[in-house]
């Protein structure tokens, strides 16, 4: 008895013991309170994600009452092509996220062999936009239930004339996407799967949609091991169209070592095949990407 | 009076096996952060840090450190399957009424990965303890 009644005594002692604050001292609008690793990287579209795949999550550091904003440069280079993408993306509040990144795909040498001359360059925009629809991939860990977002990708491709020449119908399109990630962090394991509605053809530098089709709906995914607070591995996959008739599209996939040595600072480093690339076949290489947060 | 009794000492064993599969199930963690006297240690820390880093330290102006580090102590003890009983007030009522952010949140855990980092505890332990707390945000944090 006397128990029950010490118990309830320091209880209500607990909850008087902590006043209510009017609100925290210096509390800004531009901030970095999510915890380091949870954000993940921004892709190589834009969005926040992995090397290939969108995840729930919004990008950059911000919490729910902060915006987070990340630049990001990313080089990928094959056997026969390079591309550079660079970008902005902004995390407002933890609900929606906004990015812009252009993509600069170089032929190399494959340019002269497909007559488009040597080092010819396909480039891209790409607008984006998601929202955080419901779950909390970092915090319900008591439940299976992911974070769930929705996305939206617009991309204009600068080679119209071209890239209508190769069968695409057109030299922009939309992308739209969702996207279900969780942190299993008694396991230290993320997992992130999305289906992607688009009719990009090579993710849109070579138009969209063609004579095999327009929009289908394509799978990304990604599997993450947390090693350390500043190390991660992962493995990324994507599924993508087949709508031109003159080449055949394949699937990506990218494994990659992800290092965080702050909030600010984020360089992920990767093996990569994108499979056969405008027939010149089996396109494998490396990937980096920093990125910057502020 | 003593059919109750009896009742009682019935529920009691039925009860039992059920327990005990809980316990040894979690204990593990207990035992992986290094007992009772590794968890006092952490708290210690994560209080020193909290009760002074100005993200957190407003927040707790007004707490009695030594009550609320043995309510912790009892609380994560319990959590990871150790021999104790918390005894306060349950997560949303202990904060009603605070207006925490999920910053101030944020910062605290960030302080406890601190505190585990200095007690050496390895990341992946460190992230099976978290998991467990991780729920908590959602009766903590109001704003």
């Amino acid at each position: 008895m006397f128990f029950r009644y010490a118990s309830v005594a320091s209880a209500a002692l607990l909850t008087s013991s902590f006043p209510a604050q009017s609100a925290a001292a210096d509390e800004s609008l531009f901030g970095s309170s999510k915890l380091l690793a949870t954000p993940g990287v921004i892709q190589v579209e834009g969005a926040g994600g992995a090397g290939l795949s969108t995840w729930a999550m919004i990008s950059g550091y911000g919490s729910n009452r902060e915006i987070g904003a990340s630049a990001h440069h990313t080089y990928v280079t094959t056997d026969d092509f390079t591309l550079n993408a660079t970008g902005v993306t902004v995390g407002f509040f933890d609900r929606v996220e906004l990015s812009f990144t252009r993509q600069w795909f170089d032929t190399g040498d494959a340019g002269g062999r497909l007559g488009l001359g040597e080092g010819f360059n396909f480039n891209q925009d790409i607008v984006g936009a998601k929202v955080r629809l419901f779950g909390d991939a970092v915090y319900a860990q008591d439940t299976w239930l992911p974070q769930v977002s929705a996305g939206i990708q617009y991309k204009k491709a600068s080679e119209g004339a071209i890239v209508r020449a190769v069968g695409a119908e057109d030299d922009d399109g939309f992308d739209y996407y969702l996207t279900a990630s969780k942190i299993f962090l008694d396991k230290s394991l993320v997992v992130s799967a999305a289906a992607r509605l688009t009719e990009a053809n090579q993710f849109g530098l070579l138009g969209f949609g063609g004579p095999n089709g327009g929009h289908s709906v394509q799978f990304e995914g990604s599997a993450v091991y947390l090693l350390s607070q500043d190390f991660a591995v992962g493995f990324d996959y994507r599924t993508k169209p087949d709508n031109l008739a003159f080449a055949e599209e394949d699937d990506a996939m990218a494994a990659y070592v992800v290092w965080l040595p702050s909030k600010h600072v984020t360089v992920t480093g990767a093996l990569t095949d994108l499979g056969d690339i405008a027939l010149q076949g089996g396109q494998q290489g490396f990937y980096l990407s920093l990125q910057l947060g502020f | 009076m003593k059919v109750f009794k009896h009742l009682v000492l019935a529920g009691m064993i039925a009860a039992t096996p059920a327990a005990t599969t809980q316990t040894a199930m979690a204990d593990s963690l207990f035992e992986d952060l290094g007992g009772m006297t590794k968890i006092e240690r952490i708290t210690s820390r994560l209080l020193d840090l909290t009760f002074t880093d100005p993200r957190t330290a407003p927040q707790f102006k007004q707490t009695k450190r030594d009550r609320l580090e043995k309510l912790l102590n009892d609380q994560f003890c319990e959590l990871t399957g150790g021999p104790c009983k918390y005894k306060g007030v349950n997560m949303k009522k202990s904060h009603i009424k605070l207006g925490i952010t999920e910053r101030e949140f944020n910062a605290m855990v960030e302080q406890l990965q601190a505190a585990m980092d200095a007690e050496d505890v390895p990341y992946h332990t460190q992230n099976r303890f978290l998991a467990l707390l991780a729920p908590m945000k959602r009766d903590i944090v109001e704003r």
